[in-house]
């Protein structure tokens, strides 16, 4: 991975914006809190904004992640707490926002839980990667981490921070009484990152 | 045959203070600033009298702060030589609260009406007496609202007139009167719980032994404390003063019982 | 801020953000009853506050929360309480009670799902009081603002709000949490401590102000004349606002809080589309900042008011924009379906074509 700290140069937006998408139980508020928190360490500016429902399982959970430039070249962040436009999305299920989530640009990364969602639905104009996550979790005996799957994934694909800082932001989130699914998440993790190794951004 | 030039006169002494030579038996409480307006015969005056004798016994009056709600003790503001104070109807147990978490060591009490402590604020005296808040409540029980003009409160007996139930409170229209003082007593939390009257000599002692009983409560960290004080209100009751003590015996004293409601379980009483 | 320096981000949202900027100021009380969106505030505290050396009760109605308030600032500690919409409404008697009676004490008004501009500045309780709130845009600045209203409570002895809704509270963002000073502050002589029974000196807090028999003070009409004439004072010294391209503008937007930064957003878009349009934001809601919104407004040919509400500061908009004609209403009732948040309007897109509707055929020019 190169160096995270730098102004990325490949004509990525200077503040990227992420759409979760999933429903209850699927990890969605987690995974987004690692993205923030681990580009928040690594010195950037990051937002989180959250959307869901009230029940525990089952209803609509959605995450916007917006990672910012480096702390030093930027005050602060513009993006707005509720986001015009998403740079990428990550659906782990589609049954509340469609395969194709609402705002994502044209070209947009567009990165599936092909184990739910049917990639025939994307359609055209984006950059479509269909990952198995709910099956691969379930084979590294991890069932519930398929959200740290696809999240592996997203950075294999768009490299916003490092699977490390990634995996010590996760690590810090969890609170004690699930703290024995640290190692298992980062398992899930790698498992994203080497399913779509060689695809490039 | 005397005249002005042979009569001789002493020193003008201050009320308050006796003459040289002599020992007090009764004195004015010095940190009463001044005299009190209410009505001839009303009981509250006494009730403040001992309350304040009661923080001098103590050795408190220089680590007290009270907080007063509204009715016509509230004027005792004014006269009253201590931190106060002065709050919204019934939320002086609230009040209370933020005072005593944060000085902890000054022994902090409410002074409040049955209007104030038990319409407007029965919410407030619960809660505090509940969450063990270490504070002295001190009711003046008489029954109706004093202050303006004496209508019907939550503590007002069945068959009393008042100027909201002038045919006398009638439980199938206007309910029933609230013990305030039973239900905090039934209640964890609770250090001390005393009901007392100033109808007679010898309520206004016991009622000052309870007052005593809940700032050692207090002082002690049991818990939160009530002395609900049967207070003459012979203007609100339409007796005349004189009549006062023994309307109230046969009204109030009837109703609500006297004496410890709730005693100390952990200190000496 | 130059490269080489890289001070660290906290990643939290903001009713945290707001808690721990609170602890930073000193206060040492809070009561709160849980109500969405301010509960995580209260969450925060009752776990924050004790461990800070303060204390924290989660109490059984709003107005026991802000009497208790009230009740710990009467004895000189800095106190706060905090609710939304309703609870606000609940606590009016307590809050004139403080400015009437002098106590300063924090209220943080955490809305939910418009803009109550009306509650937080032209209050319910009875008298001449008024309240000075801050309203900010984002989390960063509610780090300050917490701060600097319990300076101004201090200051000026009376009870201040923070405005702020879901997005604020919601949100978390990298912040940086820094004590800020904001200058002197005058003893606190009037605190009660207990110390004065006995003595002929023992204090009162009142909002009658009589004074003892053996030392009247002024009365309620002198008392009250002084308070009314205090905030008519504070009205002069205490604006403040933001704004941006009003200079060269014939289009000014008018908005504050969270629907400011989206504003500011959306106007940054229009402009570098060519068209000439600027923002005004209030940042005091009170004291409404009428002078420089009446500056900005100067060469405006259109005043657009943009609030989350059926139009509430398009009134104090009307008091002070320089041509009252170039007034329009571009906001709205926006609920989200949950009830819980802002709905539909808050919204980039929505705003940019609110403005454009209102912009003359053909412009740009």
């Amino acid at each position: 991975m190169q160096n995270m700290a730098s102004t990325p140069t490949d004509g990525r937006p200077d503040e990227f914006a992420v759409r979760l998408a999933g429903i209850g139980g699927q990890g969605i508020q987690l995974i987004g809190k690692t993205l923030a928190l681990a580009a928040t360490r690594a010195g950037r500016h990051a937002m989180l904004a959250a959307d869901y429902g009230g029940e525990m399982r089952g209803g609509p959970s959605n995450a916007s992640v917006v990672v910012g430039p480096p702390v030093a070249e930027a005050p602060r962040l513009r993006s707005l707490p509720v986001l015009p436009a998403f740079h990428a999305a990550i659906v782990a299920n589609h049954r509340f926002t469609g395969v194709v989530p609402e705002r994502l640009v044209p070209g947009a990364v567009l990165l599936l839980n092909s184990s739910v969602v049917d990639p025939a639905g994307a359609g055209e104009g984006y950059q479509v990667t269909a990952v198995p996550a709910t099956r691969l979790a379930a084979e590294l005996g991890v069932p519930q981490a398929g959200g740290f799957v696809l999240l592996g994934a997203f950075i294999a694909l768009v490299p916003l921070v490092s699977e490390e800082s990634l995996v010590e932001a996760m690590t810090s989130l969890l609170p004690a009484y699930r703290r024995q699914h640290a190692e298992g998440n980062a398992r899930a993790l790698r498992a994203g990152i080497e399913t779509v190794a060689g695809v490039a951004a | 045959m005397t005249t002005e030039s042979t009569i001789e006169r002493g020193p003008v002494v201050p009320t308050g203070t006796a003459p040289l030579g002599l020992t007090p038996v009764a004195s004015t409480s010095p940190l009463l600033l001044g005299e009190h307006s209410l009505c001839p015969g009303c009981g509250e005056p006494v009730a403040l009298r001992i309350l304040l004798e009661t923080l001098q016994e103590l050795g408190i009056v220089q680590r007290t702060i009270g907080v007063v709600g509204h009715g016509c003790y509230g004027s005792f503001v004014r006269i009253m030589d201590i931190d106060v104070l002065q709050c919204l109807h019934g939320r002086a147990p609230s009040c209370a609260t933020g005072i005593k978490r944060m000085r902890p060591d000054v022994a902090t009490f409410t002074l409040q009406g049955d209007g104030d402590m038990v319409n407007e604020g029965l919410q407030e005296v619960l809660h505090t007496a509940a969450r063990g808040e270490n504070v002295t409540a001190i009711l003046l029980n008489n029954g109706v609202f004093g202050d303006t003009g004496g209508q019907q409160t939550a503590t007002t007996v069945v068959g009393q007139r008042t100027k909201t139930s002038l045919e006398g409170r009638d439980a199938a229209v206007h309910g029933h009167p609230i013990p305030v003082a039973d239900l905090v007593a039934s209640l964890d939390g609770v250090g001390y719980v005393g009901r007392g009257t100033v109808g007679t000599a010898g309520g206004v002692l016991r009622t000052k032994k309870m007052i005593r009983t809940a700032f050692e409560s207090q002082l002690a960290g049991e818990g939160f404390s009530l002395v609900e004080i049967l207070t003459m209100c012979p203007t609100g009751w339409f007796v005349t003063a004189p009549q006062g003590p023994d309307y109230m015996a046969s009204s109030m004293e009837e109703v609500y019982p006297l004496g410890d409601l709730r005693p100390r379980t952990k200190g000496t009483t | 801020m130059t490269a080489a320096a890289t001070p660290e981000l906290t990643l939290m949202e903001g009713a945290a953000a707001i808690g721990e900027a609170a602890i930073l100021a000193g206060c040492r009380f809070f009561a709160g009853y849980p109500m969405s969106p301010f509960t995580p505030l209260l969450e925060h505290l009752a776990e924050a506050l004790p461990a800070a050396g303060g204390t924290c009760i989660n109490c059984e109605s709003e107005i026991e929360g802000v009497n208790m308030a009230l009740g710990a600032a009467s004895t000189g500690a800095r106190a706060a309480t905090g609710s939304c919409g309703q609870g606000i409404a609940l606590m009016q008697e307590a809050i004139a009670e403080a400015a009437l009676n002098e106590t300063p004490m924090v209220v943080f008004n955490l809305a939910r799902n418009q803009q109550d501009y009306f509650q937080a500045t032209r209050g319910g309780g009875w008298g001449d009081y008024r309240t000075i709130t801050l309203a900010p845009k984002d989390v960063p600045e509610a780090i300050e603002h917490t701060q600097l209203l319990f300076h101004l409570s201090d200051l000026h002895r009376a009870p201040t709000m923070l405005y702020g809704d879901p997005l604020l509270a919601q949100t978390r963002v990298g912040v940086r949490l820094e004590k800020l000073d904001f200058g002197p502050l005058p003893p606190k002589d009037w605190e009660l401590d207990g110390t004065r029974g006995g003595t002929g000196q023992s204090r009162q807090v009142w909002t009658w102000a009589m004074g003892k028999a053996t030392d009247p003070g002024p009365g309620p009409d002198l008392h009250w004349q002084n308070i009314a004439a205090k905030f008519a004072a504070i009205n002069e010294i205490e604006q403040r606002s933001e704004s941006a391209h009003c200079e060269d503008a014939d289009t000014v937007v008018v908005a504050f809080g969270s629907a400011a930064l989206f504003v500011e957003h959306v106007v940054a878009e229009l402009r570098a589309e060519g068209h000439r349009v600027g923002w005004f934001r209030p940042i005091t809601l009170w004291p409404f900042p009428g002078p420089a919104l009446e500056e900005a407004t100067r060469s405006a040919r259109r005043v657009l008011v943009y609030e989350l509400n059926g139009g509430q500061m398009i009134d104090d908009v009307r008091q002070y924009a320089h041509d009252r004609s170039a007034i329009r209403f571009i906001g709205g009732v926006s609920i989200h379906e949950s009830g819980l948040s802002y709905g539909p309007l808050l919204d980039a897109p929505v705003i940019r074509e609110r403005i454009l509707a209102a912009l003359p055929e053909g412009d740009p020019r």
